[in-house]
């Protein structure tokens, strides 16, 4: 038994090593903890407090309303996540559609806000830690526990961790149980005098306090930053997003609502831990307990998460030249990123440390947090627009939104990011507008010059860069150029709907040998250089884009096929004398190569008089006839005129009527393939004994004739039926042979 | 059920270990052809792309000297968040009946087989067979009964089992069978083992890298030092 086929196949795999060699492990369970995991965390249980101060009960619509945003954020994601499965999420995206400056901005935003929310995340397990226990008090201890915490976690990631989703499974099917219980018992708990009046402080406090709680959402980007390891990514990621968002927002919705509900919001808002001391009054010290374990869970697993993002970010930020590489220089006994671990945790503690003196720290920094995301999630809705609107090569997204989402999605996540951003504390737009400016800083002195990104944006205001649709002729003979360039500008515009019409007239000066320091005589060049000038006052005429090519070569036929290659020829229109069958060839040296191997539309075209005039198409069942229809419609518009696409049928000793009947529906069915309105032509059908005679005698009448070519080349044979061949001798007028490709 | 015909074993090597792995093992199994992974371990903290960057030249070479020292085998190289995932994938991938081991042993003349019932025991043969049929290797067929249960139950699927590889051409004085009673059946394949090569060991669902961390095969697997051949359960 030969093993060579799996042979082959091996050396296609070692091939991609080179390559990016990715792991499509998550399922839609694994992107679904991830994803809830993230989110559900330090948030719901420190937050709960500051959000009942600031809009009472109805702080749960706050926490509505910011899931809202966060599911505009998911589906735009989404979007991009499928069509750019590549480390470095929301920044990536902004930094290619936007370019470096935004990209520099969203970068830093999103380092900081990681910053930010990490150190919330420590000084909250500092608060559940020092709070239940009676003799420890005050910020210095809070504080102290947080650093130690913090400690503890750099310590963990500088010396690297394996993946244990077995452990992380456990850990948030922990904290969401505990999240459960809570609720579900508490519930039966609810005192609706608790819930009047529902919002005290008025919609501005509802909104205002979005914009801390939004915090609480972080993480479900980790699913759009994994997206490479997702399998069925088109299904799963948008799915996994939407699903995990909405999931977390009920259960944060009903945490709020149970928390208000059971204790009076002014007296929920004094608490630093209130999720705990809701639950005291119905679980008891049990409650307690559980809560004040999920919590701290919850805090270490989300700083945890944090410090794993803002390594990504920097290892994207440094790839792409935004910050210098050196942070990225793995640790080389741990691999780990170990320099951007310790700049993150420096600075995380910092931040900690400024909760000795600043009494609502807890606030600041979940608000600074959610200021640097909610700025990035908006830029990432406009790069979403941007990368519609440019389309450029390779963004390909498995999942796109449908139609009213987009624009919908993106335009709503701008406005609405917006004006929570607008109700945040002044302080806090003060420090996320400093951050804001120290990108744009950042970009000007260090990024500028070294980083050629210039983003998709000034594609994305001209608009789509067109797709062109390109007809190629050859030119070689003054007398018939104007002929064959008035019918190729006809083909281009005619299929205006599949892209911009261009043409192109590539002139061919055949030389024995060619190079680079043969010369060619002069004159040659000289008729070369005459072709194609008046080409260009053709096609200036005729209001066509038109390129000219020289080519000298050996082989014209050959030099013709290579220019339709790299031209990617949609159609292309030769010129040929109108003689078959000569010196072994069916239509010439040149031409038989371009009609055997060309793999674009090909019209063959004699010109026998000035006038295209009606063309009429010549209709024979085979795949080769909506091709030749179209094309009779394409060049009816030289004159503006309608084509008829002509059968002709033998009776059959059947009734006259019933062969009209046949041919019509060929015609029709030919027509329909080739997607033509019933408008768009003519029918004519025949019915004679003699089926060579009548198509003579019917094509005459027209100025031009377009017939079809078989396709069946079999072997270097050009098909030619004594049909085509009596209409390429009888008929008087212009004849086109049509080859499909 | 037929034959494999044409052995294909995976052989995962770490490649961020100066040091290669033991894998005599190899020139000494026949013709059996061997796909040699090599997987860069990337804890979570770094993108496998950085470290792509950073070790892809050295990790090649590694692989590469491996890949000479055993007769130029397919390579394929990995980084990789997830060890188990990806010897699971590339196997799958690979179309792998097995995966091997490291583990120091310099010839191999004999192989121990443990079997733990009608479970994946059809490949497990077809691959013993294949094994057999490509070297000179004898093998000692084993299984573990309860103290309190029925022998014959036992003698019963080791003599089928030797029927079966004769039936697929092994010669029958290449096989013998071992019964044991009433050990621990972990415990008993571990110390056997030492007295053999090679260690065939059939997994069975879940899937292999759940099978390897923190359960029985891999204990045996860690426990034993010669090297183990891990037959997949892909149906």
């Amino acid at each position: 038994m030969s093993s060579e086929p799996r042979r082959y196949e091996l050396e296609e795999g070692q091939m991609s090593v080179e390559g990016n060699e990715l792991e499509r492990t998550l399922g839609f369970i694994e992107a679904m903890t991830l994803g809830g995991g993230t989110m559900i965390g330090a948030g719901i249980f420190i937050l709960p407090g500051i959000a009942a101060e600031a809009a009472g009960p109805a702080s749960s619509v706050s926490y509505a309303i910011a899931g809202f945003v966060a599911l505009l954020a998911a589906l735009s994601l989404s979007e991009l996540a499928t069509g750019m499965p590549i480390a470095g999420g929301s920044y990536h995206y902004v930094n290619r559609a936007l370019g470096g400056l935004f990209g520099a901005v969203v970068g830093w935003g999103m380092w900081t806000g990681l910053m930010f929310a990490s150190a919330f995340y420590m000084i909250g397990f500092g608060q559940y830690l020092v709070e239940p226990i009676p003799f420890l008090d005050g910020r210095v201890f809070i504080v102290g526990l947080g650093l130690v915490g913090l400690v503890l976690l750099l310590g963990v990631n500088y010396y690297g961790t394996e993946e244990s989703s077995a452990f992380q499974n456990v850990t948030i099917g922990v904290e969401t149980a505990i999240i459960l219980v809570f609720v579900a018992v508490g519930v039966f708990f609810i005192d609706p005098g608790n819930l009047e009046p529902f919002a005290p402080f008025g919609p501005s406090g509802v909104v205002s306090t979005t914009g801390i709680v939004f915090i609480s959402f972080l993480g479900f980007e980790i699913i759009a930053t994994v997206a490479g390891e997702i399998k069925n990514p088109s299904r799963i990621i948008p799915l996994s997003m939407i699903l995990s968002v909405v999931l977390v927002t009920i259960l944060y919705v009903l945490v709020m609502l149970v928390s208000t509900g059971v204790i009076p919001f002014e007296s929920l808002g004094d608490s630093p831990i209130p999720v705990s001391d809701v639950a005291v009054t119905y679980l008891g010290p049990a409650g307690v307990v559980a809560i004040v374990f999920a919590a701290i869970i919850a805090a270490i697993s989300s700083s945890n998460s944090s410090i794993l993002a803002a390594s990504r970010v920097i290892y994207a930020m440094g790839r792409d030249g935004v910050v210098t590489d050196w942070f990225n220089v793995s640790h080389p006994q741990f691999y780990t990123p170990h320099r951007a671990i310790a700049a993150t945790g420096g600075v995380t503690a910092l931040l900690i440390l400024v909760g000795l003196e600043v009494e609502t720290i807890i606030a600041l920094l979940a608000e600074a947090a959610s200021f640097s995301f909610l700025v990035a999630y908006s830029l990432v809705h406009i790069s979403l627009v941007v990368f519609r609107r440019a389309d450029p090569d390779g963004y390909d997204p498995s999942f796109a939104l449908p139609r009213p989402l987009y624009p919908a999605v993106p335009v709503l996540g701008v406005v609405l990011s917006l004006v929570v951003v607008s109700q945040m504390a002044t302080v806090v737009v003060v420090i996320g507008s400093g951050i804001v400016a120290f990108g744009v800083v950042w970009y000007a002195t260090y990024t500028r010059g070294r980083v050629v990104s210039e983003g998709l944006l000034s594609e994305a205001i001209r608009g789509k860069p067109a797709e062109p649709f390109r007809v190629v002729v050859p030119v070689a003979n003054p007398q018939t150029q104007r002929g064959l360039l008035r019918l190729a500008a006809a083909s281009a515009h005619a299929n205006e709907d599949r892209g911009t019409p261009e043409l192109v007239a590539v002139n061919v000066t055949p030389v024995a040998h060619p190079s680079p320091f043969q010369n060619v005589e002069a004159d040659r060049f000289e008729h070369q250089r005459e072709l194609l000038e008046s080409a260009h006052d053709i096609a200036a005429e005729m209001d066509v884009t038109l390129r000219t090519r020289t080519v000298v070569a050996p082989d014209v036929g050959e030099a013709i096929l290579d220019v339709l290659e790299e031209e990617e020829a949609d159609e292309a229109i030769l010129g040929w004398d109108g003689t078959l069958e000569r010196d072994g060839h069916v239509f010439g040296a040149t031409v038989d190569p371009v009609v055997r191997n060309a793999s674009c539309d090909l019209s063959l075209v004699t010109l026998r008089n000035e006038t295209i005039g009606t063309p009429v198409a010549l209709i024979a069942p085979g795949h080769n006839a909506p091709v030749v229809a179209h094309q009779a419609v394409e060049f009816a518009t030289v004159d503006g005129t309608v084509p008829t696409l002509l059968n002709v049928q033998s009776p059959r000793g059947k009734s006259d009527s019933d062969a009209e009947a046949r041919g019509r529906s060929v015609v029709v069915d030919a027509a329909e393939a080739a997607g033509l309105d019933p408008g768009e032509y003519d029918v004519q059908v025949v019915v004679a004994d003699d089926i060579g005679r009548a198509i003579v005698e019917a094509t005459s009448q027209y100025d031009t004739v377009c017939v079809g070519l078989s396709e069946r080349t079999e072997g270097s044979r050009i098909p030619f039926g004594t049909v085509t061949e009596r209409v390429v001798h009888d008929v008087p007028g212009n004849v086109a042979l049509i080859r499909g490709s | 059920m037929t034959r494999i015909d044409e052995l294909r074993i995976l052989v995962p090597v770490d490649v961020s270990e100066t040091e290669p792995p033991p894998l005599d093992v190899l020139d000494h199994l026949g013709a059996v052809e061997v796909v040699l992974l090599g997987y860069f371990p990337v804890p979570d903290q770094a993108e496998p792309a950085l470290l792509r960057d950073q070790y892809g030249p050295e990790a090649t070479d590694r692989l590469d000297a491996v890949a000479d020292e055993h007769g130029n085998p397919a390579e394929v190289l990995v980084f990789t968040h997830d060890r188990e995932a990806t010897i699971d994938r590339i196997a799958d991938e690979y179309d792998c009946d097995a995966v091997l081991t490291a583990g120091r042993s310099t010839v191999v003349d004999r192989v121990l087989v443990p079997l733990r019932g009608d479970v994946n025991l059809d490949r497990i043969l077809a691959v013993v067979a294949d094994l057999l049929l490509a070297g000179n290797e004898t093998a000692t067929l084993f299984h573990s009964v309860a103290e309190d249960a029925d022998p014959t139950q036992g003698e019963l699927l080791l003599m089928g089992a030797v029927d079966r590889l004769v039936e697929y051409g092994v010669e029958r004085d290449r096989v013998d069978w071992q019964l044991s009673k009433g050990g621990d059946p972990q415990t008993d394949i571990v110390e056997l083992g030492a007295a053999y090569d090679l260690v065939v060991l059939g997994e069975t669902e879940p899937p292999l890298r759940e099978r390897i961390i923190g359960d029985v095969l891999s204990a045996i697997v860690d426990a034993l030092d010669v090297p183990s051949l891990i037959v997949r359960d892909v149906e």
